[in-house]
């Protein structure tokens, strides 16, 4: 799963959200580091939705424009608990592998 | 009296549905209207033109929109048939360059065939043989590719099996010819290419014509498949 992926499931992990609503929740999940675009997203929805990992909440019209409320489905819900359990695995054999001090070389 | 930052913002929004064009007309029709709204959204006050990164994020978009298999990851028949063709389109490339590479070893097998083979026989054999298999090799390759992205579309089999079908004839017949004209003795390589190529284009064959179990379960409700 690529890092854009799992980080737009995560933002609809809490609850259901528009799509700029999850742009800013990516962004502020990451640290400001991921800062994800209108053709990234949409791409990445349409994805999830044909896979049936997140499906459409319901619709509003604010200041006379769309805004389409995303959730996660059950599976959603599945293949983000599944990909966050694998990369904790990985991220817990990286720290005893570090050691103590953590992330210090030699 | 007009607002000049609603005539900015109408100017911005007709640029971003410009680029909006790019992607697929069912795309837009589901997604247009909920991408200008995120795109205003994020806009700066006073904002005329896209930034040049959402412009080649939604160029981007677009294209991977276009060419993406629009297949769910439950629909397996159908994925497994867009990797097949991928693969085959792979195997026909492999093919080509193999032909391309080998054109004079080819030379030699003949000259060692027949020391009186002459430089206008072997012109009239890449004239009449070779080039006609690179550019059938090259056509076949654009031929998977387009395959590849019509099955991912969806819709219905029909079609794409009796292309498929029609291919997979052609080819048998092109590979048997070559043998009936002693390519196994001059075009080893080829010949070990060709045929490989050819058991892809079978498998493939037996993909694209395995029963869908979704569709037999529909015939067996009386729906439409």
């Amino acid at each position: 799963m690529q890092e854009a992926t799992f980080l737009i499931l995560t933002a609809l992990a809490s609850g259901s959200q528009h799509g700029y609503g999850i742009i800013a929740d990516v962004a502020k999940i990451s640290d400001g580091r991921v800062r994800l675009r209108a053709g990234t997203l949409y791409a990445a929805l349409d994805r999830l939705r044909l896979d049936g990992l997140v499906s459409v909440d319901r619709e509003e019209i604010v200041d006379n424009r769309l805004r389409r409320y995303y959730r996660l489905t059950a599976e959603g819900s599945g293949q983000l608990a599944a990909e966050a359990a694998r990369f904790r695995s990985n991220a817990a054999a990286a720290f005893a592998r570090l050691g103590p001090g953590g992330g210090g070389a030699g | 009296m007009k607002d000049p930052a609603a005539g900015a913002e109408s100017a911005l929004e007709r640029r971003y549905r410009f680029w909006l064009r790019c992607y697929p007309s069912a795309f837009r029709s589901e997604h247009e209207a909920e991408m200008l709204g995120v795109l205003m959204a994020g806009a700066r006050e006073q904002q005329r033109w896209p930034d040049l990164t959402e412009c080649l994020d939604l160029a981007f978009g677009a294209l991977r929109v276009q060419l993406r298999p629009r297949v769910a990851r439950s629909d397996r028949p159908r994925q497994a048939a867009v990797r097949m063709m991928l693969v085959g389109a792979l195997f026909e490339l492999a093919t080509l360059v193999t032909v391309a590479v080998t054109a004079d070893t080819i030379r030699t097998s003949l000259l060692r065939r027949d020391p009186g083979y002459t430089a206008a026989q072997w012109h009239q054999e890449v004239t009449v043989g070779l080039h006609p298999l690179m550019v059938g090799a090259g056509f076949s390759v654009c031929f998977w590719l387009v395959m590849a992205w019509v099955i991912g579309r969806g819709g219905r089999w029909r079609g794409p099996r009796i292309a498929f079908a029609c291919f997979f004839i052609m080819t048998t017949v092109s590979l048997l010819n070559g043998l009936d004209h002693g390519s196994a003795l001059y075009a080893r390589f080829d010949l070990v290419a060709g045929s490989a190529l050819w058991l892809v284009e079978f498998a493939t064959l037996l993909v694209v014509f395995r029963e869908d179990p979704r569709s037999e379960a529909a015939r067996e409700l009386g729906m439409p498949t």
